[in-house]
């Protein structure tokens, strides 16, 4: 590791932090919570000094476990996006990597949901599944539509392939799916019944304390990441006049973000019983032309 | 001045309130609820989130137990307020100070680590489920202490999955003799003027607008459900002045312009129309709530401002409903006299079986039983 790839993985966390930040100060904010932007800050005093709840016979290895997975999970998936001219972590199969990543939250909320042993956290875990056998197949269709229109699964090459047109213009189905799956795997807003205050807050309802703060800022972290992901793959990453590279990409992140942020205040919950049948028989046959779109117009 | 002084300071000015509903104590929970959202307040959904238990009435032995299990799961710092039935505004706010005080202090057995009690999954053998799937199957009991749950109310069911297999509807017993909030006092029959109806008319609006507060809670739209509640409180404050009246209608339009809330509540819970049903139980989620929306008051004829009646689509449902606080037309009646609640209690476990959790919840939020206005036996019923 050399020097430039030690000072990029600092920011990238500090960048990250920020952003996941502003997220939940915007979300307090819409929220109707008043002083709003130290309101995160609040909650994470009122949670450090908050006692560990503990359940009848939990696995704590299995729910410690998966709570940490879930920050360190947007973290990983976050090295191989490009905030400057590089990402961290610049590797030949980036798109793969980002979507491993992102499955590892399957694990995350299942080994949570099931490991403190209470029945509304189980619920929420089984939500998550059935959402994940939603979103995961016309979410990979997106992803791959992507690749193939760069022909590559790099994403410093998917950058430099939208250096004449951006993706999200020849392909807005392919991102248009790939928000309200950003959405699903960030478990947010309409998308958030795995967490839902129906079910007592569903997966976490048993986490308190420190627990409680590093599942929520995960989550944070995630809705970052998604949107942050959102950039490179579609919006022709740091591209733009004026203004360096990085500040094109924070600027559209942000803007991204903040559009998640308010559908979560803005839209009812999707339940899963509803969305299956249209993720499979409308999301993924449109993903599917949109692919064919695609090749049609890569092909040689 | 110490770091985790510090913290618990900062903790306090935004403690996460459990509010526990008890039968007759519906002022005091509207009153801590208004409270909470002018201090700013985000209400938890679970224990293990809470920091503050709200209880609003007198809790009775059966609901008294289940908040010693609850109280059990709220993690220090902690404290426990109750509100009786006929707190005042001041006497909430109060409360609620001082709540704020002790929790800066630490709050009761501050930092003390408690016990193991929980709401643990029983293993309770297993059976087949709708799928032909053997899965376990959970006995678990929603209610009394719930978020966004009619007061009183518990449903005991058995869980496979996320699917309610069996289950049985009660009301847990009063604490206390009273008379629901939503009843208005009424004069004697013959003294009946204009004030009385327009109270009523007040009072159903503003019960309706609590129905939708706590259905689109459930819905998962917690922006709506919000201004649902500021909406209520501003109603039962005072007389509908006009700019509440274009606030009331806005809202109704908002709601009934959500696409995905058409689609996630059609077809939800579905009661037919049979004799001994009253009209505004029937037909699915979708059209009791746009039946709560067609009671909000609406702008008056002489209004300024643009009033575009009821815009979108009109529900079409029962004609005495709809134009009830509307400008103009009134219509004098007393909405708990027609015994829906009780109709409710008989309906709801034969429409929760098979459900899942989130429909469940949607069913029980949609017919939004008053359980106060229950004759004194209560019901129970098997599904």
């Amino acid at each position: 590791m050399d020097e430039g790839t030690g000072a990029a993985a600092v920011s990238l966390v500090v960048s990250l932090a920020v952003l996941a930040y502003g997220a939940a100060a915007l979300d307090a904010g819409l929220g109707g919570a008043r002083g709003a932007a130290g309101a995160p800050l609040r909650e994470a005093a009122r949670l450090l000094v908050q006692g560990r709840r503990r359940t009848l016979v939990p696995d704590t290895l299995l729910v410690r476990t998966g709570t940490v997975l879930l920050p360190l999970a947007a973290l990983l998936a976050a090295t191989v996006l490009p905030a400057g001219d590089r990402p961290v972590l610049d590797s030949g199969v980036g798109i793969v990597w980002f979507n491993a990543m992102e499955v590892c939250v399957w694990g995350a909320l299942w080994l949570v949901g099931w490991g403190v042993n209470s029945v509304y956290p189980l619920i929420g875990g089984y939500r998550f599944l059935a959402q994940g056998l939603s979103y995961e197949l016309p979410h990979m269709f997106a992803l791959i539509t992507v690749a193939l229109g760069a022909g590559s699964l790099r994403i410093a090459d998917v950058v430099a392939a939208q250096r004449e047109v951006w993706f999200v213009v020849w392909m807005p189905v392919a991102f248009v799916v790939y928000l309200v799956s950003a959405l699903a795997m960030a478990f947010w807003g309409p998308m958030g019944e795995p967490v839902g205050r129906n079910v007592a807050g569903g997966v976490p309802a048993e986490l308190s304390g420190a627990d409680r703060l590093v599942f929520a800022a995960g989550r944070y972290a995630l809705l970052v990441v998604v949107a942050a992901a959102a950039v490179p793959l579609f919006l022709g990453g740091g591209a733009g006049p004026v203004l360096p590279g990085w500040a094109w990409t924070a600027v559209k992140t942000v803007a991204v973000l903040g559009g998640l942020v308010l559908v979560g205040q803005r839209v009812p919950a999707v339940r899963m019983d509803r969305f299956t049948e249209f993720a499979w028989v409308v999301l993924i046959p449109l993903t599917l032309l949109q692919t064919l779109v695609v090749a049609i117009v890569v092909l040689p | 001045m110490g770091v985790r002084e510090w913290l618990l300071r900062q903790a306090a000015l935004r403690p996460r309130p459990l509010v526990v509903g008890c039968p007759y104590g519906t002022r005091a929970r509207l009153l801590v609820e208004a409270e909470a959202d002018r201090r700013g307040w985000v209400a938890a959904a679970a224990p293990a989130e809470a920091g503050l238990l709200v209880v609003c009435g007198a809790a009775g032995s059966e609901i008294g137990q289940a908040v010693e299990v609850v109280w059990e799961a709220v993690p220090a710092p902690r404290v426990l307020v109750e509100a009786a039935s006929d707190a005042s505004a001041g006497a909430v706010r109060r409360a609620l100070d001082d709540a704020v005080a002790e929790l800066a202090a630490g709050g009761l057995d501050g930092g003390a680590r408690h016990g193991d009690a929980g709401r643990p999954v029983a293993m309770a053998g297993r059976g087949r489920d709708r799928d032909g799937l053997t899965l376990d199957r959970l006995h678990v009991p929603l209610g009394p202490v719930l978020a966004d749950w009619p007061a009183g109310l518990v449903v005991e069911t058995v869980l496979q999955g996320d699917v309610i297999q069996e289950a049985v509807v009660r009301a847990a017993s009063a604490g206390a003799d009273g008379v629901s909030f939503w009843d208005p006092p009424r004069r004697d029959e013959t003294d009946r003027d204009e004030t009385d109806r327009d109270e009523t008319e007040r009072r159903e609006a503003a019960r309706c607008l609590d129905s939708l507060g706590r259905l689109l809670a459930v819905a998962g739209w917690p922006g709506a459900a919000r201004e649902a509640r500021r909406l209520r409180d501003r109603l039962l404050a005072g007389a509908a002045p006009a700019g509440l009246r274009r606030d009331c209608e806005r809202f109704a339009r908002r709601v009934r312009r959500s696409r995905v809330l058409r689609w996630m509540l059609r077809g939800v819970g579905p009661v037919e129309g049979r004799a001994g049903v009253p009209e505004r139980l029937r037909g699915d989620a979708l059209d009791r709530a746009y039946g709560w929306l067609d009671t909000l008051p609406s702008p008056l004829p002489d209004d300024p401002a643009p009033a575009t009646q009821n815009g979108g689509s009109r529900h079409d449902g029962d004609p005495g409903g709809a134009g009830a606080c509307g400008g103009g037309q009134r219509v004098d009646r007393v909405v708990g006299a027609d015994g829906a609640d009780g109709v409710v209690l008989g309906l709801l476990a034969g429409l929760l079986v098979g459900a899942e959790s989130a429909v469940a919840r949607l069913i029980v939020a949609s017919l939004d039983p008053d359980l106060d206005r229950l004759p004194a036996s209560a019901a129970v019923r098997r599904g």
